[in-house]
Order: structure tokens, then C-alpha cells, then sequence
């Protein structure tokens, strides 16, 4: 990450250099804005969102739906760790309804709760599986049409549907593959844990 | 599309009711809810501040714009318009933006164009890569190259498949 972030950082700041260089500054702060800003309605996001999995888990409800689907998602994230994987179900789940901003804090924590075991595998997997779009339903996409005087809306359903499908399966083979081979090398996921334990930097 | 907006009180109500019959105390959930916001926020804010910095930076440099001109060949080559290359390009950056650029395409070319289709299939068929990477992974020290490589090749994939069915269907 720390390579990405440099080189476009220095191709943006050489650029603002040779075109525009007042806009450099307003630039960055304007992009800090936009942080703050974010951080502020995710914080108001994942209140309601949090208090509501607190009785979701109080209720018993999501033991039960992820005990249902637990061989199947310990298969797909290579683990055994309840915990870990309730916490994905809940994130596949959340992003399957399009329950807006529910999955983030759900995939935040198990995201960490699969790396502080060493499964990148399984952290790269949630990670694919939630970065390709899950949605069932494009409700934005949805609505805009309907702002924008479309006679049938909701008639990219199937379109849509098919090419998110198309790409979350490439994702899901994709990590599969790669880590696979990876496994044969002997670069596995054992000592991408052990490096995680050193605390290498980014 | 009314079907969803009963989907979420409905989901609330009965997770409510079959928690309470468990005793659940919902006012003690809700503020045990709110307090774990507090530190999970804390923990993606510097992550979100660094990739929201550099999404910035990156188009307000002019350099997307460059690469949006390069790509649009190759773009057009795989059968996305265009028009719509430019969204393809934003999507995994920024919601907001994307959600701008796709009522603006919808307004210019008609929501039932195919151009319009193409855009709105798109939208809702990739997502912002870069912001799910920065708070998945926040402070965990992974490296991210490969994940953020595979989604993006799969979006695209996912993009020239919508563009393809949106001729046919």
C-alpha cells in the first residue's frame, strides 16, 4: 500500500508542479474534508447498525442462521473459528438485503478477527466477496433511473444481477487460485500470519 | 422497489420482538451499539483520511483524466461505451462520485438509452474497491496489492458482461 500511495502521490504532486500548483493544497484538504465528514455519518451509521446486532445477537437469531450455514462458510473461508465466521455470515448477509452501511462494521470485525488468527486467506476472500457487490437488488442504481423519468426502472435487475454474479464468482476462483498456488510454493498463509505477528509495517 | 422499504422496518420489528421475549434489553443494546462505534470509527478514520487525500489528489491532479483518456480504448475495444468509461473509472474510488456521474449520464443520454442501461448496470454491478480495502484492512499491515488486483479485474470483467447483456436484454 505504501508503494501504491507514493507513486501516485508523486505523479499528482509533479503534475499540480508543471499545470496548476494552487490547486495542491485545496486538493489535499478538500480530500481531508471528505474524511471527516465520512468518518462523522459512518459514526451515526454504525450506531443504529451496532445497537441493532447487539439484539440480533441477544436474540439468538444469528447463532442460529450462522450454524445453519456454518459448513458451508467454513469451507469458503477456510476456518473454524465461530466466531470469525458469524460475524462474515452477517456481513454476506447484510450485503445480500442491501441493508445500507450494515455490512461494514460486520466485515470490519472479521476481517480482524480472521487476520489475528493468520487467515489471510479467509480476510482476502471477505474482502473479494464484499469488493465485487453482492447487492441483490441495485437500489441506488434503481432510484436514480426513476429520478431520471425511465418508463421501466427496474428493468437492469437482470442485467445487473447476472454481471455482479459474474464478477464475485471471478473474485471468489481468483483468491482461490492464487492462494492455492501460493500453498504449493511454500509461501502460505503460515508465514504471511508470522509476519502479521512481527508487525511488519505497510 | 416498495418491497424493500418494508423490508427494513419489518427486519427490525421481528428481531426486536424475538429479542425481547429472550429478555433482551433493547435501551442497554442500543447504547452498547453506540459505544462500540465510537472505537471502530477511530480506527478506520486514519485510513479513510490517507485514501480520501489521495483519491483527491489523483483526480483533481489531472491524473485520471489522463488515464481515463488512455484507458478508453481499451475500453471501447472490450465493448463498455465510452461515455461511461469514465464512471467505470471512479466507481472503485469514490460512491459519491460515481452516484454523481451516473445521474449526469442518466439526464444527458436518457435512463432508457443504452447508454443509460449500460451506466446503471455498471453502478450497481462494482463497487468502491479502494475504500472497502482501506477499512477492511485498516491497520492490519497486509499486503493488499493482490485482493485489490483481483477485485478490480473482476469488476471490469463483471462491467463488460453488463455492457454485453444490456444489448441483448
Amino acid at each position: 500500500m505504501n508503494a501504491v500511495f507514493t507513486a501516485v502521490f508523486l505523479a499528482a504532486c509533479c503534475l499540480f508542479l508543471f499545470t496548476h500548483p494552487d490547486g495542491f493544497l485545496p486538493a489535499m484538504l478538500a480530500g481531508a474534508e471528505k474524511a471527516a465528514v465520512l468518518a462523522l455519518s459512518l459514526l451515526s451509521v454504525y450506531c443504529v447498525w451496532l445497537g441493532f446486532f447487539r439484539a440480533l445477537e441477544g436474540s439468538g437469531l444469528s447463532a442460529k442462521l450462522s450454524r445453519r450455514v456454518r459448513p458451508l462458510a467454513g469451507k469458503l473461508f477456510r476456518s473454524d473459528d465461530g466466531a470469525a465466521l458469524e460475524l462474515a455470515c452477517g456481513n454476506l448477509s447484510a450485503n445480500l438485503l442491501g441493508l445500507p452501511g450494515a455490512p461494514t462494521p460486520l466485515g470490519i470485525r472479521a476481517t480482524k478477527a480472521f487476520l489475528d488468527k493468520g487467515n489471510g486467506y479467509a480476510a482476502d476472500m471477505l474482502f473479494v466477496l464484499n469488493a465485487t457487490s453482492l447487492q441483490l437488488l441495485p437500489t441506488t442504481a434503481i432510484a436514480l433511473r426513476l429520478t431520471a423519468g425511465s418508463a421501466s426502472p427496474a428493468d437492469i435487475f437482470l442485467p445487473t444481477l447476472l454481471s455482479t454474479l459474474l464478477s464475485t464468482l471471478c473474485g471468489a476462483v481468483l483468491v482461490w487460485l492464487t492462494a492455492k498456488r501460493r500453498a504449493r510454493r511454500g509461501h502460505g498463509m503460515g508465514k504471511r500470519g508470522l509476519l502479521l505477528q512481527r508487525g511488519h509495517p505497510q | 422497489m416498495n418491497l424493500v422499504s418494508y423490508l427494513i422496518p419489518a427486519l427490525f420489528l421481528g428481531v426486536f420482538c424475538i429479542a425481547l421475549l429472550k429478555k433482551v434489553k433493547l435501551y442497554d443494546c442500543f447504547t452498547a451499539g453506540a459505544k462500540d462505534a465510537v472505537p471502530l470509527i477511530l480506527s478506520i478514520f486514519p485510513y479513510l483520511a490517507a485514501m480520501l487525500i489521495l483519491s483527491e489528489l489523483f483526480s483533481a491532479s489531472g491524473l485520471s483524466a489522463m488515464i481515463t483518456d488512455f484507458l478508453t480504448p481499451c475500453f471501447k475495444f472490450c465493448g463498455i461505451p465510452p461515455e461511461i468509461s469514465p464512471l467505470v473509472l471512479v466507481k472503485p474510488f469514490s460512491g459519491s462520485g460515481s452516484t454523481a456521474l451516473l445521474s449526469e449520464l442518466l439526464s444527458v443520454y436518457g435512463a432508457d438509452s443504452y447508454i443509460g442501461r449500460c451506466a446503471a448496470v455498471a453502478y450497481g454491478s462494482s463497487e468502491t474497491v479502494f475504500y472497502i480495502s482501506a477499512v477492511y484492512f485498516a491497520g492490519s499491515g497486509k499486503k493488499l496489492v493482490r485482493p485489490i488486483a483481483i477485485t478490480l479485474l473482476a469488476n471490469f470483467l463483471g462491467v463488460v458482461a453488463g455492457c454485453l447483456l444490456c444489448r441483448v436484454m
